[in-house]
């Protein structure tokens, strides 16, 4: 039973060993115990129950006081992120667009400031380049995952 | 006599209004905007108006309506919570002229606390030592802050910026040299105008290493006006607090009867009634500097009321119909906590997330209460504030509270939204927390590159078992989301924010 998932470092493969009431990996062993919960016995002799559920690809983990995301990647789906552009991490108001087409930016420049619950937040250049487009101006609503402007690196 | 209540609020605190009437066998009337139809405190109440509209602006913050909702339904009360209409005096007034009980202080009252440059002056005259800084008065915006950056000279570097109308953090700067200053002013300003509808601006020094010491006061109509001791709320981030004890762990008895004492002449001063809250900034050297009074319900008011065995909303509904407030002597016992849990991304800026609450379990036991408006399944969207709730723990001694905090905040489970839990969890060991030495900068100097979770090799391989289980066992407890779910694991679009606090 092979599953791949999104770690930090990049895709993850996990190979389940069957076993008799459930399965196993790297020592830990786990059953399902019928509530939506999983019985897991850790390699180190202790034993937790862990909740999980799938929102979206995303499977949330709750084990003895920590929660985990794992998303989950369809076997042959790629997983690039809208490379070179910005998006919007809510939904919200573009107040102010700190920055114009052409212009050369560094990391950490200031480039558009959102307004969302109320807060203002400001969106930060992650790397140097040129801003290629920008795709929205002061006033305008933008939805969570817009890409808000691009740059070329 | 008060027979009906209407809420003019929402999400938690509107349950737990709500929740009091219920128990004093007062009616309730609940109002709710259109996005929030299904919301918890929407069934908690006897009837329930829909307002018309779509903002804040239009819905939560529309006075005319919400008095036509309660003639509509004949509720006699208004309480309104925090946030919202709580400390608009217009409002209250317009409550009072509806023929109408309104469960607060005064209209006068308000707005000689609620404009923080009035509340300073006040306080003065009143004897109360308040924070060194500036106010200035100038009808020009330009000028007002041109002034202000000639004052900040004399007041001196580090300084904050705050909102005359201000509150929970909004509008506030702080501003660490002069070369920032007509930046963070502008920002401040624009942010107390879209929040406050009010763009005056003062300055005060940044008291560094100072404690949040703040006392709960009751006053009623027979002329008693007592303090129900002191909270610590130093643990702040974005100038938000996230931990707030009762009582101080390093207030002596001789310092709360000063501090209460200075709180209960802060509220003579204003001819104040009902509960409300004095705050102070309590330097190193142990002076006590008045910060600002908040007229209203206080989000951390349980740990309070679990300390000195009060019922603080009770009392204000008592208060509002005339009648003595019930409580006697000041009689502490014990320690409680409160840590607040919200719906952001402690190791990214703390920034605000969404999502559905795909599993929502609170923990239980001895000594737990948990004070929230939510409920499994509902779904944490951006349009209102991300708190999810408050869990406070009462134990009969502060460590034993720490213990059964830490206990508790393992055993809460949320799923498919990101939460503070394992930031606050992991708080209640950090050095300060734990030997009560926190300040208001507690957080920045104990994680000064942020906040990230301490790894744990082995639950981490446990939980990606326990997600490939789930995928072959088809566990889907698959939760509707409007918005898309966001994904802690992936290099995050949010790492690229900066909030523009401090």
């Amino acid at each position: 039973m092979q599953h791949q998932f999104l770690s930090p470092d990049g895709p993850i493969e996990v190979t389940l060993v069957k076993s008799e009431k459930g399965f196993t990996l790297a020592g830990h062993s786990v059953e399902e115990i019928g509530d939506g919960r999983l019985l897991i016995h850790l390699s180190d002799g202790r034993t937790s129950y862990a909740h999980v559920a799938k929102v979206g690809d995303t499977w949330w983990v709750h084990i003895s006081g920590q929660t985990y995301c794992w998303e989950r990647l369809e076997p042959g789906a790629s997983s690039s992120q809208n490379e070179g552009g910005l998006v919007a991490p809510m939904p919200g108001k573009v107040l102010e667009v700190l920055v114009a087409e052409g212009a050369k930016i560094e990391a950490g420049t200031p480039l558009m400031v959102l307004e969302a619950m109320k807060m203002e937040h400001r969106i930060v250049a992650a790397k140097d380049g040129i801003v290629s487009v920008i795709h929205f101006q002061a006033g305008d609503q933008v939805t969570q995952g817009a890409v808000l402007l691009e740059i070329d690196e | 006599m008060i027979n009906k209540v209407l809420v003019a609020n929402r999400g938690e605190i509107a349950c737990r209004i709500l929740r009091a009437c219920r128990e004093a066998g007062i009616q309730t009337v609940a109002i709710c905007a259109p996005n929030d139809l299904g919301s918890l405190f929407t069934e908690m109440a006897d009837e329930l108006v829909m307002l018309d509209g779509e903002t804040i602006a239009e819905t939560y913050l529309d006075q005319e309506q919400i008095i036509k909702a309660a003639h509509s339904t004949g509720a006699d009360a208004i309480h309104p919570g925090f946030g919202f209409l709580s400390e608009r005096a217009s409002f209250a007034r317009l409550v009072k002229d509806s023929e109408l009980i309104w469960i607060g202080p005064s209209p006068e009252a308000i707005e000689q606390m609620g404009d923080k440059m009035t509340a300073r002056q006040t306080m003065r005259d009143a004897g109360v030592p308040v924070i060194p800084g500036e106010e200035v008065e100038s009808e020009d915006e330009d000028e007002a802050i041109q002034l202000l950056l000639e004052a900040s000279t004399r007041v001196g570097y580090p300084l904050l910026l705050k909102a005359s109308s201000g509150g929970g953090g909004k509008g506030m700067r702080a501003v660490y040299e002069a070369a920032n200053f007509l930046q963070s002013a502008e920002g401040a300003r624009r942010e107390a105008v879209a929040a406050f509808g009010d763009g005056r601006i003062y300055i005060e020094r940044l008291l560094h290493g100072s404690k949040h010491i703040e006392i709960q006061i009751l006053a009623d109509q027979h002329g008693r006006t007592i303090h129900l001791g002191e909270r610590e709320c130093s643990v702040q981030r974005r100038h938000q607090k996230v931990f707030e004890e009762a009582p101080g762990p390093t207030i002596t008895p001789k310092l709360r009867e000063a501090m209460g004492r200075a709180a209960v002449q802060a509220a003579q001063a204003v001819h104040y009634e009902g509960a409300g809250t004095v705050e102070f900034l309590l330097s190193p050297s142990g002076e006590f500097f008045f910060l600002e009074m908040n007229t209203r319900i206080q989000v951390e008011h349980p740990v309070t009321e679990l300390v000195t065995g009060t019922d603080i909303v009770r009392e204000q509904i008592r208060i509002a119909a005339g009648s003595p407030m019930s409580c006697g002597d000041l009689n502490l016992r014990g320690h409680a906590i409160e840590v607040r849990l919200y719906a952001e991304d402690a190791a990214n800026n703390f920034l605000p997330s969404i999502g559905p609450l795909a599993v929502f379990r609170p923990p239980e036991g001895p000594g737990i209460r948990l004070d929230t408006g939510v409920r499994e399944g509902d779904e944490v969207t951006p349009n209102y504030d991300p708190m999810l709730a408050k869990l406070i723990v009462w134990a009969p001694s502060r460590s034993e509270a720490l213990q059964r905090m830490r206990r508790a905040l393992d055993d809460f489970v949320i799923l498919g939204t990101t939460t503070n839990v394992r930031f606050l969890r992991e708080l209640c060991d950090a050095q300060p927390i734990v030997d009560g030495s926190t300040t208001t900068t507690t957080i920045d100097e104990h994680w000064p590159n942020g906040w990230a979770p301490q790894s744990s090799p082995i639950l981490e391989d446990a939980s990606l078992l326990a997600a490939a289980a789930g995928e072959t066992m088809g566990l889907h407890r698959t939760a509707k989301s409007n918005y898309s779910g966001e994904i802690s694991g992936l290099p995050s679009p949010f790492s690229t924010l900066n909030r523009r606090y401090p």
